[in-house]
C-alpha cells in the first residue's frame, strides 16, 4: 500500500469501484420474476366487484356527481339558513350604563359663585358758606400755624 | 426514452374505458417484466455496495420490485425510473442495514474474496487483495453516514452526481462538497491506519 494520500485516495475509490462493479448472480432476473410471480398483484386484502371497480368510467362520473351534489347541496343549505336568520339592516346602539366608572358626585350641589353688585359713586356734599366765612375771619388766630405746617 | 418507459408510457396513454382488463394487466405485466431485465442488475450492484452480502442484496432487489408492483399505478408520473428504482432499492437497503447487526470485517474478508474476478491472480494475491478490499470498505465504513452514503454511490459510473442528487434527496452541490470531504476523511483514515500497523510491526 502507498504512502501518498491521493494514491490511498485512488485505492479507496478503486475498492469502492470494483465493489459497483461487481456482476449480478446468475439467474437474478429469473429469481425476481418468480417473486413477482408468487407477490399478491395488488395491495389491498379485498378486491372490488367486476362492475364496480374504481376505475370503470361510470363509477368515476357517479362519484363526481355525488361530490358536486353534496357540496352544491350544503353550500345551499348554508345560504338558505344565513338568509333566514339575518335580522333587518337595524343597527342596534349597545345600551349605556349611567354611573359605570368614574367618582361619584356623593350627593353634593353646585352653586354657582354670585357676582357683587354694581356700586354707584357717591355724591360729594356742598359745604354750606357759614362755614366758609368763619373760616377766613381774623379771629382765627392760628392761621399762619397752619401755613407754617404746610410749609413743611 | 428507455424500453420500459416507453412501454409504460404507452400503456398510460390509452383510455381507461377501452382497454379490455385483461390487456391492461398483461401491458403492466409486459412493463415490469421489461423493467426486471433492464435494471436488475444495477439495483443488485447498489444493494451489494451496501450490504456486502449477495443473499441479502438479492432479497433487497426482490423487495424493491415487489413495492413497485403494488405502487405501478404510479409508474406513469415516473420521469427517470432507473434513478427511481435505485432510489427505492437505496432506502430498502439502508434500512435493513439499520436493523442488522455490525458484522464483523472477517466475513467481509471471505465474501470479497468469493466474489472478486480471479484472473491472473495466485491464490495468496486473491487472499491479500480480498483483505486489502476489506481494510478499504472497513475505513468506509468509519464515515459519518452523510459522506459514506455520497462515497458509496460515486462509485457507480453509471451515476451522475445529478442522479445522486436525487437519489439522496440533496442539491448537486451538497453532492460535490459532501464527496470532497469523504474523500479527505478517507485519505486521513487509511494513513492513520497504516501508521498503527507499522507501529505494531515494529
Amino acid at each position: 500500500m502507498s504512502s501518498n494520500p491521493r494514491d490511498q485516495k485512488t485505492s479507496a475509490e478503486e475498492t469502492l469501484r470494483l465493489v459497483a462493479s461487481l456482476p449480478a448472480p446468475e439467474g437474478l432476473e429469473h429469481r425476481i420474476h418468480n417473486a413477482l410471480d408468487r407477490a399478491p398483484r395488488r395491495g389491498s386484502v379485498l378486491s372490488w366487484p367486476r362492475s364496480l371497480r374504481p376505475e370503470s368510467s361510470w363509477m368515476r362520473s357517479a362519484a363526481a356527481a355525488a361530490i358536486v351534489f353534496v357540496v352544491a347541496g350544503g353550500g345551499w343549505g348554508v345560504y338558505l339558513r344565513v338568509a333566514q336568520n339575518q335580522p333587518g339592516k337595524v343597527i342596534v346602539m349597545p345600551a349605556r350604563i349611567p354611573g359605570s366608572g368614574g367618582f361619584g358626585s356623593a350627593g353634593a350641589v353646585r352653586i354657582p359663585e354670585t357676582l357683587p353688585g354694581p356700586k354707584a359713586p357717591q355724591a360729594v356734599k356742598p359745604q354750606p358758606k357759614a362755614a366758609k366765612k368763619a373760616a377766613h375771619s381774623p379771629a382765627g388766630a392760628g392761621q399762619p400755624a397752619a401755613k407754617d405746617a404746610v410749609a413743611h | 426514452m428507455s424500453t420500459s418507459q416507453a412501454i409504460v408510457a404507452g400503456w398510460m396513454e390509452s383510455p381507461t374505458s377501452a382497454v379490455n382488463d385483461e390487456a391492461r394487466r398483461r401491458a403492466e405485466d409486459h412493463a415490469l417484466a421489461a423493467m426486471v431485465d433492464q435494471y436488475a442488475g444495477a439495483l443488485y450492484r447498489v444493494a451489494y455496495s451496501v450490504l456486502r452480502n449477495q443473499a441479502d442484496a438479492e432479497d433487497a432487489v426482490q423487495e424493491a420490485f415487489v413495492r413497485v408492483l403494488r405502487h405501478r399505478d404510479s409508474l406513469g408520473e415516473v420521469r427517470d425510473h432507473r434513478v427511481w428504482l435505485i432510489r427505492i432499492v437505496w432506502n430498502i437497503v439502508l434500512d435493513r442495514k439499520r436493523r442488522a447487526k455490525t458484522r464483523p470485517e472477517t466475513d467481509d474478508v471471505a465474501e470479497l474474496a468469493r466474489v472478486l474476478p480471479a484472473t491472473g491472480l495466485s491464490a495468496e494475491e486473491r487472499a491479500a487483495a480480498a483483505q486489502h478490499h476489506a481494510h478499504v470498505l472497513g475505513c468506509v465504513e468509519q464515515l459519518p453516514v452523510k459522506e459514506r452514503e455520497v462515497l458509496l454511490l460515486s462509485a457507480f459510473e453509471e451515476l451522475s452526481s445529478v442522479e445522486i442528487a436525487t437519489v439522496l434527496g440533496i442539491t448537486e452541490s451538497s453532492v460535490r462538497s459532501r464527496l470532497f470531504r469523504a474523500r479527505n476523511l478517507m485519505a486521513e483514515l487509511l494513513d492513520h491506519e497504516r501508521t498503527s500497523r507499522e507501529r505494531s510491526l515494529q
